[in-house]
């Protein structure tokens, strides 16, 4: 690397590299069951951004359980998350990822 | 940023300062049970009964913080995903389903949590932590081993989990008791392959929570009508056949690709005789299932999914 920042571990081989990084997480938090939550961050302006889902405590095989929708707003700031139409939406974590493309 | 610490990587891109959190390595998840099934459709030992199969492993770990898990696929060639994240007090469970009826050869869990989240050992004195604004709350620490997102982007598994194409439907008109599935139930030509550089299949993981579920059915209506002598007395005579299997989303690491696919929770067969009471030819027939459908069959949750890969062998 010709810049950057490297961690290395106790016996000397690579633990971390900035060179390595093509994604960074930018936040993560929880959204209750059938909630409505909109979070701006506005250091992710203008970078290409992701969501990843995990719905939390729901059985999977037994009933429906519905995640709910993510939406990336306002120059790729604003994360909202809802319901799916006319559907309830179990409880989810939101893993926010951004990447400077 | 107007004063603190900054780091970049080689194109530019902003990987560490009073903002942006890290993700620190907690530690492996725990493996506490395991079970296999549905290779072949439950119940149901004729034509087309062949399924992928499933094993499901159970994982927990103990920590303060959320948890992002990790599959470290010890078989590269297997169907891999969370299918269920549950939490009670600080203890996570994870049940990670895998295609195939093998036990052996389970995946490792390597799960990340917040620089806040990670206990660090007093000993451990040196090093370099980057606070946020508040001057207590930390976005990074090189104490507890960092996560590098290599890769990543979204996935979705294709609409149709089965390799016969097309939504096994109802028919009609069979005959009396006719039970023979016409339908490939199995998935392992269903997918999406999505380009990605950083997918090696020696050290990658990925993270990527399995959403879609899908509950597909084959149902087969048979009859017959018996009548006496010169057309008397006519009977009706009914039957039922009915195949159905339930899927979960699955991914596969394939070198340069990450694929996005589907592989079997659940299976079942039903079948039902009915023959008319009375008559000639008397009352009887009789039904029995293997299991019950989780519900009316259905896709659900076919949504595209963020995944990010990561190099296992950092955290070793």
């Amino acid at each position: 690397m010709s810049y950057g920042l490297s961690v290395f571990k106790a016996d000397g081989s690579l633990g971390f590299s900035t060179a390595d990084v093509t994604w960074q997480t930018v936040a993560q938090f929880t959204v209750s069951a059938n909630a409505t939550v909109a979070n701006t961050y506005s250091e992710i302006a203008g970078m290409t951004v992701i969501a990843q889902r995990q719905l939390v405590n729901v059985p999977p095989n037994a009933q429906e359980d519905y995640v709910p929708n993510v939406t990336i707003s306002n120059n790729s700031q604003t994360i909202t998350v809802a319901p799916q139409s006319g559907l309830t939406s179990s409880q989810c974590i939101i893993h926010v990822l951004a990447q400077d493309a | 940023m107007a004063y603190g610490f900054e780091a970049k990587n080689n194109n530019g891109k902003v990987i560490i300062n009073d903002t942006i959190e890290n993700l620190h390595f907690i530690g492996k998840a725990t493996r506490t049970s395991s079970s296999s099934g549905h290779g072949t459709i439950s119940g149901y030992s004729g034509s087309n009964n062949s399924l992928d199969g499933r094993v499901l492993h159970t994982y927990t770990i103990t920590c303060s913080g959320t948890p992002v898990a990790f599959i470290k696929p010890v078989d590269y060639d297997r169907w891999h995903g969370i299918v269920k994240q549950s939490v009670s007090n600080t203890t996570w469970t994870f049940e990670v389903i895998i295609s195939g009826t093998s036990t052996s050869n389970p995946p490792v869990l390597y799960c990340f949590v917040n620089a806040d989240d990670i206990p660090v050992p007093s000993g451990e004195t040196h090093g370099m932590i980057v606070f946020k604004s508040d001057g207590s709350s930390k976005t990074f620490d090189s104490r507890r081993q960092p996560l590098a997102i290599t890769g990543g982007g979204t996935a979705v598994a294709p609409s149709d989990p089965t390799n016969t194409s097309g939504t096994p439907g109802t028919s009609t008109g069979h005959s009396w008791n006719y039970a023979t599935n016409d339908h490939d139930f199995r998935s392992s030509n269903r997918y999406n392959a999505n380009s990605d550089s950083s997918v090696n299949v020696s050290n990658a993981m990925f993270s990527c929570p399995s959403l879609a579920q899908a509950v597909y059915k084959r149902q087969m209506h048979g009859h017959k009508r018996s009548c006496g002598q010169y057309g008397c007395c006519c009977q009706d005579h009914y039957s039922t056949a009915a195949w159905w299997v339930m899927y979960r989303s699955a991914f596969r690491l394939r070198n340069g690709n990450f694929d996005a696919g589907w592989t079997v929770y659940v299976s079942g067969y039903s079948f039902s005789s009915v023959a008319e009471d009375g008559g000639w030819f008397g009352g009887g027939g009789g039904s029995w299932s293997s299991g019950s459908m989780p519900y009316t069959a259905k896709t659900i949750n076919l949504q595209s999914n963020a995944y990010i890969i990561a190099d296992s062998s950092r955290y070793d």
